[in-house]
């Protein structure tokens, strides 16, 4: 019985740490007949951790100086964004395709609307800026 | 002290404890500004085309410091172009200052009408282009004018320090373009959509 409770608490905390930085949350549908549907949710903190696992060089940004070089400006924004209400940051529509991006709770929401498919992702942005955190470490120049 | 008393002290005390509580939180909300936005539209009718852009001034605040690329560095603009061309935006923002209110430029040719003024401490600018049909109104607080040369030598305007003015700004437009084609339209406000 004590074995089953510890067992039951070590599942509640494993699943509260994964689930802590939220879900990124990736659907697909394309639109034309027998298309492909796509629902993903994969935990933050799960994508996170992978990152530690892939190689250095599979890191490597083509143009690292540029990415390092944009790294205060992300720094900046993420926790700002992250404090700032939730809302429409950008839409751009025309007769065929609409794009918004929207902060919706922690997440940044990018839905994609066009003739041929329906994308959605959603990213915490906690996981992000620990994400490019890990990218900016592969690309210093040490 | 008795057990009723207890009761009485203890409902008490949690009672004052809430007013306190609520009294706080209500306190804090009043004081709370709301946020303010910066909104970006252009619209074109004839192709169905529109972007909108909703900025929190915090995230703007934030961000415009950390860009160091180009003519934007550390918060200012180089505007070095326009000395190239003998305009001096510090020199006239001084001389304009002091000026009491009224148009200071008007210019009407058959292709152009412009007027520069300054109306209710904004700098107004009104540009027509009777070829193009296209109007150009820009509405510039005194505050954020004066914020934009401030800190700054001849070659800069101080965007960091114009976009902490805008805080303090009534909800206004800033920039209308109208005519044949796009419009386009900056203005602040509190609200998180553009739909106002």
């Amino acid at each position: 019985m004590i074995l089953l409770a510890k067992l039951g608490i070590g599942v509640l905390v494993a699943g509260a740490v994964v689930s802590s930085e939220g879900f990124i949350h990736v659907k697909v549908h394309e639109k034309q007949p027998n298309g492909t549907k796509v629902n993903l949710f994969v935990p933050a903190a799960l994508a996170t951790t992978a990152l530690h696992f892939v190689p250095g060089r599979d890191l490597k940004a083509r143009d690292s100086a540029e990415l390092r070089s944009c790294l205060p400006l992300i720094e900046a924004a993420i926790p700002a964004l992250y404090r700032s209400p939730d809302g429409v940051l950008v839409e751009v529509k025309d007769a065929h395709d609409h794009v918004l991006v929207q902060k919706i709770g922690g997440s940044i929401v990018v839905d994609v609307n066009d003739s041929e498919d329906m994308v959605q992702v959603s990213v915490p942005l906690r996981a992000a800026q620990s994400a490019i955190h890990q990218i900016a470490e592969a690309n210093s120049p040490n | 002290m008795n057990t009723k008393n207890k009761s009485l002290l203890l409902v008490a005390g949690f009672s004052a404890l809430s007013v306190f509580t609520l009294s706080m939180r209500t306190a804090f909300a009043l004081s709370a500004s709301p946020t303010r936005y910066l909104h970006v539209r252009v619209s074109n009718p004839a192709t169905h085309e529109l972007v909108r852009v909703n900025v929190p001034l915090t995230l703007a605040e934030k961000v415009i410091p950390a860009i160091n690329h180009g003519q934007l560095r550390d918060g200012k603009v180089q505007i070095g172009n326009f000395r190239a061309e003998n305009v001096n935006i510090h020199a006239i923002l001084d001389v304009l200052k002091n000026a009491p209110e009224g148009n200071f430029v008007t210019v009407q040719d058959t292709g152009d009408d412009v007027r520069v003024a300054k109306e209710r401490s904004q700098l107004v600018v009104h540009v027509s282009d009777k070829n193009s049909g296209e109007n150009v109104d820009v509405t510039i607080p005194w505050d954020v004018a004066q914020a934009l040369i401030s800190d700054t030598n001849e070659d800069q305007l101080n965007v960091e320090a114009a976009v902490k003015a805008l805080q303090n700004v009534d909800d206004t437009t800033l920039v209308r373009v109208s005519g044949r084609g796009e419009n386009v339209r900056v203005w602040i406000d509190s609200w998180n959509t553009d739909a106002q």
